[in-house]
């Protein structure tokens, strides 16, 4: 899975949200995506994703860009956000039967029973998810992507709401989908811990990539770029 | 600055489209004979029937600026799209009047549920649903997408309102010029015919010179939007 | 046949989220009877009067209880932001297209099998003949409604007013829907049989398959931006 971003921009009315981005993510990448609020890591997911599409520039999958028609494409990208993603009234089980059927993956029921098993939810695989703990769903969701299959996984501000043996199983998928050769991003507030994770770190400030580093001990460059924005100091 | 119809071609334009109208007006309203049945109110007919055909050459201009807009995403088409909706609404509000003023001398009503009112109140109520779309959606680019989704099928389904319209209504008006059995210049005085031609090229070059004029406003506007943009980089 | 596997896939998911909430259905059901009600304090409808006005007000009542389950469509895809799942997803959009419209038109048929022998009693008509033939040309008029409603319902997702914006630019458009079922439900119901409403007929079979198509064609452009 190969992802090229060149002179990327996007436009909300009048205000720039991105601007000018260039990003080449070769396989097995993990990269951490940091910036205050506002900065536009969301914005940036989304057009990796296929969600919105850009003003200007393009966003291109193993050299191939989005348009209507790419489900090709479609099918080897995954988004991770808390609390979304997955229906309330069907349950757990419910909702992996559903988007495995959806993405044409010809999963066996054991094969189900196991990804559930994996992430401790075998108990709750009857329960409606509006019963599940967000923790709970985000767990259902790792789960879900996990069957799935996906070449490009995005995460957006997963951190909040895992406890320690959520974070646990969490990063241990992401370092097999590195290990696979999938590509990563985790957009985050928790910086020491994604930064053990990753292997390289951006930084986007005001629609604007200010860093872009692959990650080395010691890391005087990311401490001063970091600096740069937080007022009170470092992680 | 680039524009896509040049200053003094539209000035041209409007001179000319000012030129036919006042010999069209001239031509219908006093030179030609008044009619045999309904006498003097016939005349507002010249007004009338070319301003519901440049009602619907609206419509196929937006149909085809949707069109344009969804396949290349140029901005431009879009700007004709709604521009000429815009000049659409006036054009056929102005019909539903013409119309209205008839009725009173030759029916006694102010307005009456024939075919051809009807459906120019149908096609105003597109237009103006149409324009409603576009301003109550935020975001510019899905507003001009939603818009030129509703322009594609409004096209598409006029001729089915149309012929709905008129079996529905078919003991009533039978069209007087275009019949099937005998050619328009059969059953209407020359004079009166060439009245009705002039009229209706000036009420298409009007039309144009309207479209050319807000197209433009539409075009400033997006240049004012994309400089206010780059500035704040 | 990967459009008609996922449009089934779609349809399956919104048929047992609203069988176990039922909120969609109950609504659009309670709806279109509370309309037979008002219609008859309304129009002060006598015996001789009903059966002239039955297809009119069969329609009205059908029209706006079908607006009402249109602007519920895609309810469940907005909680949890669950049409970005799906527009994420590699589901080809003319399967969203055709699962929300037979969504709809199950529902709309639902109530119709309901509301119209529930007329026949409330008004006291005394002929059962016409009333299969009379679902069945309701049922055509529903299709029509409800292909030409899912497109305006997925194009005004992210608009302002969206409520009192999708009647507005659905209604005018569906005048010869409106047009065609009625006089053919007259038809019917003066001599048992479709008789000389054929073109009309034909009419709303064309309506249904233009915009079908159209539907098909052109959702990806309705619901993406």
């Amino acid at each position: 899975m190969q992802l090229t971003v060149r002179d990327l921009s996007k436009a909300y009315g009048l205000r720039w949200a991105l601007r000018d981005l260039n990003l080449d993510l070769v396989p097995g990448e993990c990269v951490a995506l940091l910036g205050p609020n506002g900065a536009g890591k969301t914005t940036l997911l989304k057009l990796l994703a296929g969600l919105i599409y850009p003003t200007r520039g393009d966003v291109r999958l193993n050299g191939a860009p989005f348009s209507r028609t790419s489900t090709e494409l479609r099918s080897t990208i995954g988004f991770l956000t808390p609390g979304e993603h997955l229906y309330e009234n069907l349950t757990a089980r419910e909702n992996l039967d559903f988007f495995t059927a959806l993405y044409n993956k010809n999963h066996s029921s054991a094969a189900i029973v196991r990804a559930l098993e994996e992430v401790e939810l075998t108990d709750w695989s009857r329960e409606y998810l509006s019963a599940l703990s967000s923790g709970m769903k985000f767990r259902l969701s790792i789960a879900k992507w996990q069957l799935l299959e996906v070449g490009l996984l995005l995460l957006d501000e997963p951190y909040g709401v895992l406890d320690g043996s959520g974070i646990n199983l969490m990063e241990a998928f992401l370092k097999s989908q590195c290990e696979k050769g999938n590509v990563v991003v985790i957009a985050s507030h928790h910086i020491s811990r994604v930064l053990q994770l990753c292997t390289r770190a951006l930084i986007l400030h005001q629609g604007k990539l200010t860093f872009d580093e692959p990650r080395r001990q010691p890391w005087d460059s990311f401490e001063r770029a970091f600096a740069d924005f937080l007022p009170h100091g470092g992680p | 600055m680039q524009t896509t119809v040049p200053k003094n071609r539209r000035g041209y334009l409007g001179a000319l489209a000012l030129i036919l109208v006042i010999v069209g007006l001239y031509w219908g309203l006093i030179h030609a004979p008044p009619d045999a049945y309904q006498g003097n109110a016939q005349r507002i007919m010249y007004l009338h029937i070319p301003s519901i055909l440049t009602a619907y050459l609206s419509f196929f201009l937006v149909f085809v600026g949707s069109c344009l807009y969804l396949w290349k995403r140029e901005k431009r088409d879009d700007i004709l799209a709604y521009s000429a909706a815009e000049i659409g609404v006036l054009f056929t509000a102005l019909t539903i009047v013409e119309g209205s003023i008839w009725g009173k001398p030759t029916w006694g009503v102010w307005w009456t549920w024939d075919a051809r009112l009807t459906l120019t109140a149908i096609l105003l109520l597109i237009f103006v649903g149409y324009l409603m779309l576009r301003s109550l959606i935020e975001e510019e680019s899905r507003a001009a997408s939603a818009a030129a989704i509703l322009g594609i099928i409004g096209f598409l389904d006029i001729p089915l309102i149309h012929m709905s319209v008129y079996w529905w209504r078919t003991l009533h008006q039978p069209p007087s010029i275009l019949r099937p059995d005998k050619a328009p210049w059969d059953n209407i005085h020359p004079a009166m015919l060439t009245a009705l031609a002039i009229n209706f090229f000036a009420f298409v070059l009007l039309y144009f010179y309207l479209l050319s004029l807000r197209f433009r406003l539409g075009e400033m506007t997006e240049e004012i939007k994309t400089r206010r943009m780059d500035r704040g980089r | 046949m990967k459009l008609l596997r996922q449009t089934y896939l779609l349809l399956r998911k919104d048929l047992v989220l609203e069988l176990r909430r039922r909120e969609s259905l109950l609504t659009m059901f309670f709806f279109g009877t509370l309309l037979l009600f008002v219609f008859h304090f309304s129009f002060d409808l006598v015996p001789e009067k009903v059966t002239e006005m039955a297809p009119a007000l069969l329609w009205l009542a059908f029209l706006f209880t079908g607006t009402l389950g249109l602007t519920q469509l895609f309810e469940a895809e907005r909680t949890n932001h669950c049409l970005d799942a799906l527009l994420l997803s590699p589901m080809d959009r003319g399967a969203l297209f055709l699962a929300k419209t037979c969504f709809n038109i199950i529902l709309m048929v639902a109530v119709e099998i309901v509301v119209v022998p529930l007329f026949w009693i409330l008004f006291n008509l005394r002929s059962w003949e016409g009333v299969p033939l009379l679902l069945g040309v309701a049922f055509l008029g529903t299709i029509g409604f409800c292909v030409l409603g899912t497109l305006l319902s997925g194009v005004t997702l992210k608009a302002r007013a969206r409520e009192l914006l999708l009647p507005l630019v659905l209604f005018p458009l569906m005048v010869p829907v409106i047009l065609a079922t009625i006089r053919c439900m007259e038809a019917i119901l003066r001599n048992g049989n479709i008789g000389d409403a054929v073109p009309w007929l034909r009419l709303l079979l064309g309506f249904d398959v233009i915009f079908v198509t159209v539907g098909i064609l052109i959702f990806d452009w309705a619901i993406d931006v």
